[in-house]
């Protein structure tokens, strides 16, 4: 009979300790939710602004014909100037 | 049963319910971060899917510039020879000994300033104008190269000079000016490497008429500033 009395008393003592761990897992699991919904957006927003990527193709084509129209005029500028 | 059995039964039943409405709560929170996480995961596919040729087209661009730079460099040194390192820095300064280095070239870096007289000189061959007053009137010493051209850089570094195309004749000390020129210059003799686009030759004034060189007629077309040779009226896409 004694033995019963200390088991309660344990579980007692035990109970609100469990309580307060699984209240702490859970506010913690509560804020986690909000940070990733707002990663979600900002993923969401990071991948429709890198819809413009594809126009770096069009640059790298610009920037071909340009070094090229430099290198045409690099030519005349060397065929006009004397060299040093 | 005995009132201990009893207090113990009842204790326990809350230890399970409390665990079981707890760890169910967790289980709900877990299961939305895992469709937030899932939400993520696609965007960032996206993300991942969308950045995977930028690296490919980044290098083209730069092995592009890269080239391009090599070129004017290689044109610039050729052209420039020892001044080079100077007109960089004198045009970006701070930038000249860097040049240097990256062309592979040592010594020490002079600011050209802001006039180049070598560039006046052999544009204004090319134009057929006179040379620059400043220098005819006070020429540098000058040095017969093995193409027949003259060398007009007394603020080279190297000592060196300039050279002026053998089409132009040798200027005398008084500047052949334009027919309309009648009021100098601010700054006659000079070409600037800053405040213009264009490159523009300033003539001083001579005291006694004297024929212009050839093709100082079509050069000398910016009528609205009289002795002043341009080269903008000589480009066609500028009109």
């Amino acid at each position: 009979m004694a033995a019963l009395w200390i088991m309660n008393i344990v579980l007692l003592a035990v109970a609100p300790v469990l309580v307060i761990l699984l209240a702490g897992v859970l506010k913690s699991a509560k804020s986690i939710v909000p940070r990733v919904d707002a990663i979600a957006g900002v993923a969401a927003a990071a991948s429709k602004d890198l819809d413009a990527v594809v126009v770096l193709l069009t640059t790298q084509n610009y920037i071909s014909q340009v070094v090229g129209s430099l290198a045409n005029y690099g030519g005349s500028l060397d065929a006009a100037l004397p060299d040093a | 049963m005995s009132l201990a059995l009893a207090v113990m039964i009842v204790l326990i039943v809350l230890v399970i319910a409390a665990l079981a409405v707890f760890l169910i709560a967790t289980i709900v929170q877990l299961v939305k971060i895992n469709r937030g996480l899932a939400a993520v995961i696609s965007s960032v596919g996206e993300i991942a899917a969308k950045t995977a040729p930028v690296n490919g087209v980044l290098d083209a661009i730069n092995g592009t510039l890269i080239t391009g730079r090599n070129l004017l460099e290689g044109l610039f040194l050729k052209k420039a020879g020892d001044d080079a390192g100077g007109l960089v820095e004198s045009v970006f300064p701070g930038e000249g000994a860097k040049f240097q280095q990256r062309v592979g070239r040592g010594g020490p870096v002079h600011n050209i300033g802001p006039t180049y007289p070598r560039g006046a000189a052999i544009l204004a061959s090319l134009l057929g104008t006179p040379p620059p007053a400043a220098e005819a009137a006070a020429p540098p010493p000058a040095h017969g190269t093995p193409e027949g051209r003259i060398r007009l850089s007394p603020r080279s570094p190297s000592g060196g000079v300039a050279t002026a195309p053998p089409p132009a004749p040798a200027p005398p000390p008084a500047v052949a000016a334009p027919p309309a020129a009648d009021a100098p210059p601010p700054t006659p003799g000079r070409i600037t490497l800053r405040s213009r686009a264009a490159p523009m030759i300033s003539a001083q004034p001579a005291s006694s008429p004297a024929q212009p060189g050839p093709g100082a007629s079509g050069a000398t077309e910016d009528a609205s500033v009289p002795g002043r040779a341009s080269a903008r009226g000589s480009r066609p896409w500028e009109r």
